[in-house]
């Protein structure tokens, strides 16, 4: 057989298997595709929080095939146009390979031993001043090694991610309702429910395999009502039944209008909330615990929340806000709700996902498969790495806080520091850290040295001429950036580590539904390419010698110090770097937090076998491993034992969770005379977030080569502005320019418009708005005001 | 070379369904495998992956077809990424 007819009966083989095991339910795994001389092993995809497994083939050192994997229960052999090219993200032209210091405005090569010299002394210089930026894209030992160098060893707590400006709203919402983070449910809901509920979420784009998971129900004559509840029309919108298209910022005013409707007609589930709930509202300030309600003061709240007076708020025609109320009192029904970033970047974010939980405690549509308030999230590992390993500024690993004595006890104990070694002060959160970086010491800049890994802020931060580039003009801030291709923070920094990437290096991450997935390097990284926990390891080490009291524990002995046979193997050292597996080293000791909060983790070994678990993760009396699929549900979650549901994390210490009650407010920002638009931003199926990998992509950035504006016709018509002509979107804070497209993808209403944030030549968040929760500390990318304007008109010039 | 394995899922309209597979066949670089209810296997074999992804693309939007979902990709024999 040619290598040719090979590789189609091996392309055809695998289809087969997925067209007929697709979500079959008896199916068993279809093995690997067939035996070449390519040699074939799994790992989670590189991109977003879906955590679809690949099967990824390698020949001759490189990457040179993707399949779906038939043996993963997330996709079962199904990948979307991001995860199918994902191989091709390693192989772009332009890979960082060397360490680059910045002198006089251009980047010199330098060794890694000057490189890791140069961080270890501006750290050892101002510990307090140096903080950590990283990410939902950290492998879960990459975040563990930077939680532990920054909150053991500096002592600082000025670390924060990413996923601060992703879903951070997420995780204060879980902790406001249920005392613990993360989803209850997972997407084993979608393939039970019967209804699936759109908050602001566009998973045909931004979560296709799952989105593809439901539809798929429906080609097989199962009934799925799917309702998007959207502020344009989105890819999604085309296969909902229903679309409710609101006025931005008004999703609050709609689900306190099903709540007003599920009390007014007795159609909430007594039983359920007499047994499971308590009702709460804000203080100011606003905190996470709020103060107690009783039902009745609840009840009046919710009276002003008539459909009619929905529709006057929202835009929402009152006979949608009756169908969705009608849906929710039905108990015959399953009804799982989606969301992602539409409500998390939400300066009400907090808000709104304690609003979607309430309408589903209320109703009682939850704890029973396919009843379920779920969230997404976008990055590979913003659940395994930052909400569970804790890096977040305020957070210590296993949902543990470093403002709680007992908990920065616990943490000691497992780190063996001395007592009272960690520091009981929150670092800053990502946008505070970002400003105080743009300023000038004494002006409260008291931040002047960042090292960013895994992220481009140069492109995603919001409001980046104010909170990002005024600190490249400030003399004595330093930024340092680990990346694997030259990003707008690159080019910005004052010196670039080169690093290795997904099969480059072993790793571990947490997708949206509580699964941690692990992988082996299959390839070897680029030129000086190197990992990026080996970074961490190599700094800490490098304090360690000058002498930083912070990196050695109360023995005596280095931080990250790993033995194998009784002896220290120098890790830190890249030579021996893979002398011992140091992701399960640092897995092993962090497992020893997560059961704090019954977050249990398996041992690494377990997770080598699995094409994930989702936790916790149990042994049983036979030795084995069980995941759990439906959390505080008695008949699956081992930590539930009481009742049918028990929220045993529950805020008032009585195994309830909490019905919030939030009234609708304005938006910090909206369309005026002189910026008539809202702008909302955000991303589209063929890239992945800032583009880094997948503008590299051939096939990627063909299908998708260049940002734009998505206008509605009457808008365009008015201003002027024909289809593709290139136009300039200009808020108070800055101006970009990009072609408009009309009747494009999505399609905003009048008056609104959107802009996806992947292309480096369009910086989008020159003009958005850096307004946030005041919990969650989330800004909101989805609305702001500008205006268009065409390039030329008569009488002003660009 | 570029090969691709996919699944097409087909419209539920056996009208629609009988439009969809004509243009498949038609089309010399698709193989179509052995359908399962709506679910229809196909390779795709072009020159380049930019071929490979148009032609995904279009087959996405055809009459008929809901929705395409690839699977495997072998891109062994393609120049690789380029910056
Ligand atoms: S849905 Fe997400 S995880 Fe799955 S293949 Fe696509 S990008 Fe990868």
């Amino acid at each position: 057989m040619e290598r040719r007819d090979f590789l189609k009966a091996s392309a055809m083989a695998a289809a087969t298997a997925a067209a007929t095991r697709a979500f079959d339910k008896e199916s068993h795994a279809a093995d690997a595709p067939g035996k070449d001389d390519v040699r074939w092993d799994k790992a989670p995809c590189r991109f977003c929080g879906t955590g679809c497994h690949v099967q990824v083939g390698v020949k001759g050192g490189r990457v040179v095939a993707i399949a779906g994997d038939q043996k993963a229960e997330v996709n079962k052999g199904l990948l979307c146009v991001k995860g199918y090219h994902v191989g091709l993200a390693l192989y772009g032209g332009d890979r960082l390979t060397r360490p680059l210091l910045k002198k006089d405005g251009v980047f010199k090569p330098i060794s890694w031993d000057e490189a890791i010299d140069i961080i270890a002394r501006r750290a050892l210089a101002n510990p307090a001043g140096f903080a950590v930026y990283g990410s939902g894209q950290w492998t879960i030992p990459e975040g563990y090694a930077a939680n532990k160098l920054v909150k053991a060893g500096l002592t600082s707590n000025q670390i924060d991610p990413n996923a601060r400006l992703c879903m951070a709203s997420a995780v204060t919402g879980f902790i406001s309702t249920y005392g613990v983070d993360e989803p209850a449910g997972c997407y084993d809901d979608l393939d039970r429910c019967d209804v699936v509920i759109l908050w602001g979420n566009n998973p045909a784009e931004m979560h296709p395999v799952l989105f593809s998971r439901i539809i798929d129900r429906r080609s097989r004559g199962e009934e799925v009502t799917l309702i998007d509840i959207n502020t344009r029309r989105t890819r999604s919108t085309a296969f909902c039944q229903h679309a409710l298209t609101f006025k931005p910022n008004t999703d609050l005013a709609i689900a306190l209008g099903i709540m007003h409707l599920l009390v007014e007609k007795g159609t909430y589930d007594k039983g359920f909330v007499e047994k499971f709930c308590n009702f709460r509202q804000r203080t100011e300030p606003p905190t996470l615990d709020g103060k107690a309600m009783t039902f009745e003061e609840f009840r009046k709240a919710l009276g002003d929340y008539t459909p009619e007076k929905v529709e006057e708020i929202s835009g929402v025609p009152a006979e949608k806000i009756r169908l969705l109320g009608d849906l929710f009192g039905r108990r015959d029904l399953k009804i799982t709700s989606l969301w992602c970033m539409g409500m998390n970047q939400h300066t009400r974010g907090t808000a709104i996902n304690d609003l979607v939980h309430g309408v589903h405690l209320l109703s009682g549509h939850f704890g029973k498969p396919g009843d379920a308030p779920t969230s997404l999230t976008g990055q590979p590992s913003a659940c395994g790495t930052v909400r569970e390993v804790g890096t977040l500024a305020h957070a210590l690993p296993g949902g543990l806080v470093v403002t709680k004595d007992e908990h920065r006890k616990e943490a000691e104990e497992i780190w063996n520091l001395p007592a009272g070694r960690i520091n009981p002060k929150p670092g800053y959160h990502t946008v505070e850290m970002w400003r105080r970086f743009c300023k000038p010491a004494d002006q409260g800049g008291d931040i002047d040295t960042i090292w960013v890994q895994v992220t481009n802020p140069g492109q995603s931060l919001p409001n980046t001429n104010e909170i990002f580039y005024p600190s490249r003009k400030i003399p004595g801030k330093f930024l340092i950036v680990s990346d694997v291709y030259p990003t707008e923070t690159v080019r910005n920094a004052d010196l670039v580590l080169p690093s290795a990437m997904w099969v480059e290096k072993n790793g571990m991450v947490g997708n949206s539904e509580r699964r941690t997935q692990q992988w082996f390097k299959m390839v070897e990284p680029p030129g000086e390419a190197r990992d990026d926990c080996w970074q961490l390891i190599a700094v800490a080490r490098r304090l360690f010698e000058l002498g930083h009291p912070g990196m050695k524990d109360k023995d005596g002995n280095f931080l990250f110090s790993m033995r194998k046979d009784g002896r220290e193997v120098p890790v830190w050292d890249f030579k021996h770097y893979y002398d011992i597996n140091v992701d399960q080293q640092l897995f092993e000791e962090y497992r020893k937090f997560t059961r704090f909060k019954h977050k249990d983790l398996a041992p690494y070994d377990e997770y080598t076998r699995a094409r994930g678990l989702r936790w916790p993760v149990v042994q049983q009396k036979d030795g084995s491993w069980r995941e759990t699929r439906f959390r505080f549900a008695r008949f699956d979650d081992p930590y539930a034992v009481k009742e049918e549901i028990q929220f045993y994390h529950s805020v008032t210490k009585d195994d309830r969770a909490l019905i919030w009650f939030h009234p609708q407010e304005p938006a910090p920002e909206s369309p005026d005379k002189d910026y008539p638009f809202w702008l909302c931003t955000g991303r589209v199926v063929e890239h992945w977030h800032t583009g880094t990998m997948t503008m590299r992509i051939p096939q990627l950035r063909t299908a998708m080569p260049q940002a734009y504006v998505e206008m509605h016709r009457d808008d365009a018509r008015r201003l002027g502005i024909s289809n593709g002509e290139v136009v300039i979107v200009e808020s108070r804070r800055g101006r970009v320019e990009m072609p408009a497209w009309i009747d494009g993808r999505g399609q905003p209403p009048p008056g609104s418009l959107f802009v996806p944030f992947f292309d480096e030549t369009v910086l989008i968040n020159r003009v958005t708005l850096d307004a946030h929760d005041p919990l969650s500390k989330q800004p909101d990318y989805k609305k702001c005001a500008v205006r268009v304007l065409r390039k030329e008109p008569p009488g002003r010039t660009p | 070379m570029m090969i691709s394995g996919l699944v097409v899922t087909l419209a539920e309209d056996p009208r629609q369904q009988t439009l969809a597979l004509d243009a498949l066949r038609r089309d010399a670089r698709i193989q179509l495998g052995e359908g399962a209810g709506r679910k229809l296997p196909v390779v795709v074999e072009t020159t380049t992956a930019e071929e490979s992804t148009a032609l995904v693309e279009a087959l996405g939007c055809a009459a008929g077809v809901d929705f395409v979902d690839v699977i495997y990709v072998d891109f062994s024999g393609t120049s690789g990424a380029g910056a």
